[in-house]
């Protein structure tokens, strides 16, 4: 489950028109997601709101062994009025899904400046352990944006570790340089794009599948994607040692017909390790994902596979005890049953305020009904080659978006449960 | 004396190399692992090789049939090997990137990415220098403290040989953690296998692992097991009962047998009421106070108890006893004396303090037998030092009314005139000692074997000042106190300590006169009353 701050930082990326996924870091965001999704560790409470469309809080408590807990605070200055951030209204799907379909490149940034620019403010407190977080992300031009991210804690050699970052995003490239105080380390990455839609060459192809149905059938069998090559350098000049890997990508667009796949392919020449992944959206409810890892050096390898199951039926159906028909059942009487709506009104006789709330609730509920496919919980499965599984199930009870996660290692059969835990968040 | 060490049979034995093999890789995975190293450190191979290492006594300062406290030299230079396998991390950036947080992280896409290398890493051509404390009791196990840094020199060498970078850090890393292994670990690894052979009944109490595992760390000059007390007679003294009734600490009562305080409390309580009966104590030798027949009280006569196999008798004042072997006062208290006194000393000293010592009110003799030269002396000067302090407060409350005799007692020791043959040093028994003692230590010794004269160094009882003072009048004083030496043999001090517990008999009588008096002022009928009854243990009969 994605954080309640991480979903408001990504609502502020959106209104401000950056495309976080064209950076060269977020390369194999896909495969990540789907394979290294992190475990909930016990039992642990959110109570986030969006209070204002600028400002947003979030407090969390968890529990597991010893009580803990953290305060955070997110300012953005761009209003973030079109988010949805409420637990019993939050769609589901992007919220939960790790497959991420290609975003459109920032080619034609037309307007003016103001459109996307943007400061956002985040400071973070964890309590008992008195760890202090910090972020500031600054837009200044269409293509710079700025990031300062800090940690204060006491665990930590100087007390602290500060990490600068600025992106330049030109749509068809992307260069970012980073620097951080752990070290000194100094970085440097790049994406760049071609094929699809950021070849120019290209652009036609797309049109011409828009215009499929004029007979060309032969465009529209073709694969239509994106290339992404990219690399990245580091230099620590504290510790004197540095770091690099290339890579590659390859995802199908938005506008293909097919399965949406993305493949990519990294490789650390330093360390001699290649590492493949593929990831395919197989339908509405399934996603797949594999990774393989070789190293030329000490002939290590590993692999790791990992799937994503939608469900429909209400999540935890025999936990409520409710059938998974019962809900389009009563459903359909709240959106077409005359006589309810006249029963509805001669309440609203008596109560006008109520009448407007019901009515409301009745149009979203239709809302709801009118998207068929609303799904309701995800289970996430992973396995690799040491014999550990990550279970996760995530949906929404109520107005709760919980997430109930277990780890299992069946190479020990005497303590297979390595860690069990549950999420559970409320937001409005 | 002489020990005779069979290094090959150790050697040859192939289940103890397993279970050192296994004993090593159990200790080595214990802690934590930096992040470099990835997996289990694996000791594939371990070997003493074949040539034993050169050990010298230098100073044996108790030893008695139940504990052992001594100093030794070791040399080693010998061909044992030791070899590790593990798997290290070779990106410096996952290693660096592993313990920072999330946050601030860079998030590198494949640039930390793992790559593990084993690693074989030999140990060979070892060489140790050291100077080894060893102190043994079977109440509290052994321990073995090095002196100094043991390591001497050392090889190292690994997979990684060829990079000049790699193996001067492995050299040096490997180094560092060999030193602190021998100074902290390997004591108390030692003291721990020591406690479950000799005593197992101590484990269980080590409910506090940190207490323990600090325990060997604690240099044992400074803190000498406190051990002994009940089962040896000669520690048996005013102070240490009354640290015992004072503060019945769990420590204390950790040290000491509920059955043998009972029966040390029956044996109090019949020396106050002059009963005949002593209590039978099981594992108790008397130990011989030399000269106890100078120290008789004034008002308290010598007993002679029943028991024949020994004859003790009871001296002192109510609580103070001294048990006296008729065996070990013919021969002199030489040998086994000096030790327990200053073990003696250096443990009122450091559990109860100089104070309640002065309260005892008897003169303690602290020495050291000196079997080396000055140069060697380093290793023993804080004991000696320690030991001086104490005594000083000790004689510092006593010594004002008689200040003449204390300096016949502290005869000049003499370590430049006493220089043993350097390096082998030879202890000899009580016989030996008694014999050689009219010898001056300047004679050559008619040994052929290379001994040393055991000088007795009587305390540096006195305190800086009064060192200070010997030096000036030493040439007149050498030879005349020498000669009181030999002449009088044994009971050398008695002289002295007889004046000295006269002067303070004096001085507690003036005082329980004076409490009587004042007393007897607040409270006239009740002193008239009790003096018709007297309590009819203390009846003259």
């Amino acid at each position: 489950m994605r954080e309640f701050m991480d979903h408001i930082t990504n609502s502020f990326f959106e209104a401000t028109r950056w495309n976080r996924g064209n950076s060269y870091s977020e390369l194999n965001a896909t495969t990540n997601d789907l394979l290294n999704f992190p475990l909930p560790y016990g039992l642990r409470l959110n109570l986030s709101a969006l209070a204002t469309p600028q400002f947003a809080t979030s407090y969390q408590l968890g529990a597991f062994g010893s009580v803990d807990g953290s305060i955070a605070y997110l300012y953005s200055s761009v209003p973030l009025n079109g988010v949805v951030a409420q637990s019993d209204r939050v769609p589901l799907l992007p919220l939960l899904r790790s497959y991420r379909p290609l975003k459109e490149l920032g080619l034609d940034r037309e307007g003016s400046p103001t459109l996307y620019s943007g400061t956002l403010l985040y400071g973070c407190m964890y309590l008992p352990r008195s760890t202090l977080q910090a972020r500031v992300i600054r837009r200044f031009t269409p293509g710079l944006q700025a990031q300062v991210s800090a940690v204060s804690s006491e665990d930590l050699r100087n007390g602290g570790t500060v990490l600068a970052s600025a992106h330049y995003d030109k749509g068809i490239y992307n260069v970012e340089g980073l620097a951080s105080t752990d070290g000194g380390l100094l970085g440097l990455r790049g994406l760049y794009n071609f094929g699809g839609d950021a070849s120019p060459a290209d652009m036609p192809i797309s049109g011409a599948a828009e215009v499929s149905s004029s007979g060309i059938a032969l465009e529209k069998e073709r694969i239509y994607g994106r290339f992404s090559v990219g690399g990245e350098l580091y230099y620590g000049t504290l510790n004197k040692s540095a770091g690099m890997s290339v890579g590659g990508r390859f995802a199908t667009l938005p506008a293909y017909s097919g399965t949406p796949l993305t493949a990519t392919l990294t490789i650390n020449p330093l360390m001699g390790n290649i590492s493949a992944t593929y990831a395919v959206l197989g339908g509405e409810h399934c996603t797949l994902a594999s990774m393989m890892d070789f190293n030329v050096y000490s002939y290590e390898s590993d692999w790791k596979v990992g799937m994503e199951l939608w469900s429909k039926r209400r999540p935890g159906g025999f936990l409520l005890g409710a059938e998974p028909e019962s809900r389009p059942r009563v459903a359909q009487p709240a959106a077409d049953d005359p006589s309810r709506w006249k029963e509805r009104s001669f309440q609203a006789k008596l109560e006008w305020r109520l009448d407007e709330q019901e009515l409301l609730d009745i149009g979203k509920d239709d809302a709801g009904g009118a998207t068929p496919d609303e799904h309701l919980g995800v289970l996430k499965a992973r396995l690799d080659q040491h014999g550990r599984i990550g279970l996760l199930w995530e949906g929404r009870i109520k107005s709760l978006i919980f997430s109930l996660g277990a780890g299992i290692d069946i190479r020990r059969l005497d303590q297979s449960f390595q860690s069990v835990g549950l999420n559970i968040r409320y937001s409005s | 004396m002489a020990f005779n060490f069979n290094w090959s049979p150790l050697t040859a034995d192939e289940k103890f190399y397993e279970k050192a093999r296994d004993l090593l890789t159990t200790a080595l995975n214990k802690s934590p692992k930096p992040p470099i190293i990835v997996d289990d450190i694996l000791v594939t191979e371990f070997n003493l090789g074949s040539v034993p290492p050169e050990l010298e006594i230098l100073e044996i300062g108790d030893i008695a049939e139940d504990r052992f406290r001594g100093i030794f030299k070791m040399c080693y230079s010998g061909d044992a090997f030791l070899t590790l396998k593990t798997r290290v991390q070779a990106n410096p950036l996952n290693t660096s990137l592993c313990s920072k947080p999330d946050f601030t992280s860079p998030q590198p896409l494949a640039a930390a990415s793992g790559l593990t290398i084993p690693l074989q890493i030999t140990l060979s051509e070892i060489k140790l220098s050291a100077f080894i404390i060893l102190v043994f009791s079977k109440q509290k196990g052994l321990t073995l403290v090095f002196r100094n840094d043991p390591l001497e020199s050392l090889k190292v060498s690994s997979t990684f040989d060829s990079i000049q970078f790699v193996r001067d850090y492995l050299q040096r890393t490997i180094e560092g953690k060999l030193r602190d292994l021998m100074m902290d670990e390997l004591p108390a690894i030692i003291h721990r296998l020591s406690l479950q052979l000799w005593c197992p009944d101590q484990l269980p109490k080590e409910e506090d692992p940190l207490k323990e595992d600090r325990e060997p760390a604690v240099d044992p000059l400074a803190s000498p097991p406190l051990d002994a007390v009940d089962s040896q007679g000669h520690l048996l003294d005013q102070s240490e009962i009354a640290a015992l009734s004072l503060d019945g600490s769990p420590e204390v009562q950790s040290l000491f047998s509920q059955k043998n305080m009972l029966r040390l409390a029956t044996l109090t309580n019949t020396n106050r009421t002059l009963s005949l009966y002593t209590p039978s104590i099981k594992d108790v030798m008397f130990r011989a106070w030399a000269g106890v027949a100078d120290r008789v009280d004034s008002h308290s006569s010598p007993l002679a108890t029943p028991s024949l196999a020994r004859s003790h008798s009871f001296h002192g004042t109510a609580t103070t006893y001294t048990f006296s072997d008729a065996d070990s006062q013919e021969h002199g208290h030489l040998p086994t004396r000096p030790s327990l006194v200053s073990l003696n000393s250096a443990t009122t000293g450091l559990t109860l303090g100089s104070g309640r010592n002065s309260k005892s009110g008897r003169k303690k003799k602290n020495r050291v037998v000196n079997l080396r030269k000055k140069a060697a002396m380093s290793g023993t000067m804080s004991e000696t030092v320690s030991e001086a302090d104490d005594t000083a407060s000790d004689s510092a409350s006593i010594q004002a009314p008689v200040s003449e005799p204390l300096m016949s007692t502290a005869i000049p020791e003499e370590p430049e005139l006493a220089i043993p043959t350097p390096g082998k040093v030879r202890f000899r028994s009580p016989e030996e000692q008694s014999q050689a003692r009219p010898r001056s230590p300047l004679s050559p010794p008619p040994f052929s074997q290379p001994s040393a004269p055991i000088t007795v160094e009587q305390p540096k009882v006195v305190a800086a000042k009064e060192q200070k003072q010997k030096q000036t009048v030493r040439s007149e004083k050498v030879p005349t106190s020498t000669g009181q030496w030999e002449k009088r043999g044994g009971p050398e001090s008695d002289t002295s300590s007889v004046i000295l517990e006269q002067a303070w008999i004096m001085k507690m009588a003036g005082e329980i006169a004076r409490r009587v008096y004042d007393e007897k002022r607040r409270n006239p009928g009740f002193w008239e009353e009790r003096d018709e009854i007297p309590p009819p243990a203390y009846e003259a009969r």
